[in-house]
């Protein structure tokens, strides 16, 4: 059960979707990934992805603007 | 999370966003009452070129003579010209919102190569959008609902150059 955390501070659309999906893909079943970002629309469509791929997904928000997607790989 | 829920009208209304139906229906409301008070369809960049050649005018070069401009810097008023008050609202609402929403934040700058790509993108988008004769708004938004041929275009348009650029984001920037 490994945690990784992936800093997408100040990249804009679609650049952490894109990260996520590339790091999730190196990642075993069990592992969580927690992507740091900082851009509204990222906030959207990663989770959205993440949820449709299957995993499980939670939104914290750490500071104005800034959130940490939370990612469990299932499968 | 337990913390916002004591302001659930906030927390639905100025925080969580909004679906893409209830911006579509708002959108094509404000549209349709834009070109009913002010006689003309929503635009973004015509201001820019404006506001360009009174930059250029600024630093001594006299645009108004050139066939694009031809006296109308001159005769120019920002505040009887459309385009440039709802790109004023644009920028200001933006800021409004994210006030309100409490996630107002100055990102950090990540890389030189983030900076070099906001410069060499917002001039192509700039130089596209100008020999396009407008942007996604004043091309494509406002030209559908007109039953212009010149919308469609645009999209086929802005779609391949949409999927060249995806293509280049991915070799440079991942």
């Amino acid at each position: 059960m490994a945690e990784q955390t992936l800093d997408c501070l100040g990249e804009a659309c679609p650049v952490p979707l894109v990260k996520t999906q590339k790091a999730l893909e190196k990642m075993a079943v069990g592992d969580v990934l927690i992507v740091d970002i900082d851009h509204s629309c990222a906030m959207k469509n990663v989770p959205d992805w993440a949820r449709s791929a299957g995993h499980n997904v939670e939104i914290e928000e750490v500071g104005e603007g800034e959130w940490n997607i939370i990612i469990e790989k299932t499968k | 999370m337990g913390e916002n829920k004591k302001y659930p009208f906030h927390e639905t209304f100025l925080k969580k966003e909004w679906s893409y139906s209830t911006g579509a229906v708002l959108l094509a409301i404000l549209a349709l009452a834009l070109v009913t008070v002010t006689g003309s369809a929503w635009g973004v960049t015509g201001a820019f070129v404006m506001w360009g050649g009174k930059f250029l005018q600024l630093v001594g070069i006299n645009a108004d003579t050139w066939k694009g401009f031809n006296g109308a810097l001159a005769k120019y008023n920002f505040w009887k010209d459309q385009p440039a008050i709802t790109d004023t609202g644009i920028v200001v609402g933006a800021l409004i919102s994210v006030l309100l929403a409490a996630q107002f934040k100055i990102k950090k700058i990540k890389s030189s190569k983030n900076v070099w790509a906001a410069i060499l993108g917002g001039l192509c988008m700039g130089i596209g959008a100008r020999l396009a004769l407008g942007c996604n708004i004043g091309s494509f938004f406002s030209a559908l609902p007109a039953f212009s041929l010149h919308g469609w275009l645009f999209w086929i348009s802005i779609f391949s150059g949409a999927a060249v650029g995806s293509q280049l984001l991915k070799k440079y920037f991942m």
